[in-house]
């Protein structure tokens, strides 16, 4: 048994007291969501704030508004399941409740919520394991070490993001708004994400991210998630892929988009993909197999996870690609 | 360490206790109120052992502050059923032979109750996916999945 360390909680019941308890405490505090994240990092020692603000008793936070006129925006309170099992956006943002119904369990996925879900820690085999294993096995330079185990020598840690959400609000071109007391700021997706399994996010401590929303102009896409794993279900991804396109009336590729997860310390878009397949007819194997070739040669998978080679991850990445490609020009969303 | 008085409401009844604020919800069934039927397994949300229901919803007890669920209702597995009168879901789990150690027991008997819940009447696939955060080390999950669509009324299957 591996006890919680000790905290003092604080429960706000308004979003100013939220972000008020973030700038008193900033980087010894920590916000709770729906915890499954953060509780377990704080029973392996990833995480010592002395201060956790929990977010259950802020009101308005859970919201999911979605018509094709005003777009979708999505309460950063709101669980995965109540996403996932959405039926407007489904209709209209299909790539996201294929996405969330991909994640864990229903179980899981009734706890978890959109914001935990994006502001996911990063993930190595030699990070999360409890405080005894990591001292065992020799801290690392993502938490009270000095070296990376995976890539010696590296200044950088290249834990996994491995979130399956990102990706698909990536490929919808998403923004998210960030709240502190010092006002709101609005962050394209793709710009939030850093490169750095260490800092990841372009989030201060004092910030809290408060919504999702996506423009009604990205409306009735098509969508596909893949995401490679072990199991069927509970396992993170060691490799997704989401794409979105418009198919034509005759059959063209159109806003195509596609976006990687959990091979490289952040999610991303597959840039010049977009271009590529412009106007090119949805059969076109020769502009799919570019972009599939594009996606495998941008992802980065290191030797994060003890559960499947890089060199397999990353041609599943391509064939995820070439078929996410092919079904979309293919059917329906 | 800082204390703090919880009131929740556990299988019906009100219970009160001085808690610290770090203390998990398993932790508080387990050690403070003495309901050992809920399971302490892998302590990070990966084996559903620790289960329970908030509001008819299944939850992972080992991942949730006691503190942080306030004025929501706890069912336990203490709740689900008392000797001489279990509920038809634990029966169909005794006369499907759905269990062997019983040490997953608790969880998926609650998990079970919450898709039923959602699905009166699931399919075969429903009901793996409805357990999918459960695991069961002993029987291959075949007999689980046959007790809890025997209990939702499916026709007893011949093997
Ligand atoms: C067994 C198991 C399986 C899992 N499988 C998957 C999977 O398949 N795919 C997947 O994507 N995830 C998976 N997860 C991870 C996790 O459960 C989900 O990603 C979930 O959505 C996290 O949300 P949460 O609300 O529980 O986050 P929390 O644990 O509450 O928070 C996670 C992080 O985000 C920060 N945070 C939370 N909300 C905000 C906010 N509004 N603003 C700023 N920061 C915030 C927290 O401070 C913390 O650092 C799994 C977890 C477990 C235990
Ligand atoms: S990538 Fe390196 S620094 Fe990062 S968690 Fe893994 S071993 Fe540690």
């Amino acid at each position: 048994m591996i006890g919680l360390p000790s905290f003092r909680l604080h429960r706000p019941t308004s979003i100013e007291e939220a972000v008020g308890l973030l700038a008193e405490h900033r980087d010894d505090a920590k916000l709770l969501a729906g915890g499954t994240d953060l509780l377990v990092n704080l029973r392996h020692g990833l995480a010592t704030p002395s201060h956790i603000v929990s977010l259950a008793e802020v009101p308005g936070l859970d919201r999911i508004d979605c018509s094709p006129e005003h777009g979708l925006t999505i309460g950063a309170l709101s669980t995965l399941e109540s996403l996932a099992t959405h039926p407007g956006v489904e209709e209209s943002f299909p790539v996201v409740v294929r996405a969330a119904r991909t994640i864990s369990g229903p179980t899981l996925r009734a706890m978890g919520t959109v914001g935990g879900n994006l502001c996911l820690d990063t993930r190595c085999h030699w990070y999360n394991q409890s405080f005894f294993w990591r001292q065992a096995c020799g801290f690392c330079l993502k938490k009270d070490g000095t070296a990376c185990h995976v890539a010696p020598g590296s200044s950088l840690c290249w834990a996994a993001y491995s979130g399956d959400l990102a990706p698909a609000f990536l490929v919808l071109g998403a923004e998210i708004k960030l709240l502190s007391v010092r006002g709101e700021r609005r962050v394209p997706l793709d710009r939030f994400f850093l490169d750095d399994g260490l800092r990841k996010f372009d989030m201060a401590s004092d910030e809290l991210l408060t919504q999702v929303c996506v423009s009604a102009t990205r409306a009735h896409l098509r969508g596909v998630y893949s995401k490679l794993r072990i199991r069927g279900a509970l396992d993170y991804p060691l490799a997704g892929v989401a794409a979105a396109a418009r198919i034509a009336g005759g059959g063209t590729f159109h806003e195509a988009a596609l976006a990687l997860t959990a091979v490289g310390p952040r999610p991303f878009l597959v840039e010049g993909a977009t271009e590529i397949l412009e106007g090119l007819r949805a059969n076109d194997e020769d502009a799919i197999e570019r972009v599939a070739h594009l996606a495998r040669r941008l992802s980065n998978p290191m030797n994060t996870t003890w559960a499947m080679q890089p060199a397999y991850r990353r041609l599943r990445v391509g064939l995820f690609a070439r078929d996410a490609l092919r079904e979309m020009g293919e059917r329906g969303p | 360490m800082q204390k703090e008085a919880l009131r929740l409401r556990v299988n019906g009844s009100l219970r009160e206790a001085l808690v610290p604020h770090h203390r998990s919800l398993l932790d508080f069934l387990r050690d403070d109120l003495e309901l050992t039927g809920t399971k302490r397994g892998c302590d990070d949300g990966s084996c559903g052992a620790c289960t329970v229901l908030l509001d008819g919803c299944s939850r992972l007890s080992c991942i949730t502050l006691a503190h942080g669920v306030p004025g929501r209702s706890v069912t336990t597995i203490e709740g689900a059923g008392q000797p001489g009168r279990l509920s038809d879901l634990q029966l169909a789990f005794i006369s499907e032979g759905g269990l062997q150690c019983g040490f997953c027991t608790p969880g998926m008997v609650l998990a079970a109750g919450a898709l039923l819940q959602r699905i009166p009447h699931p399919s075969e696939e429903q009901v793996r996916e409805g357990l999918s955060n459960n695991s069961c080390r002993c029987t291959g999950y075949g007999r689980i999945v046959q007790a809890v669509r025997r209990a939702a009324g499916a026709p007893e299957e011949t093997p």
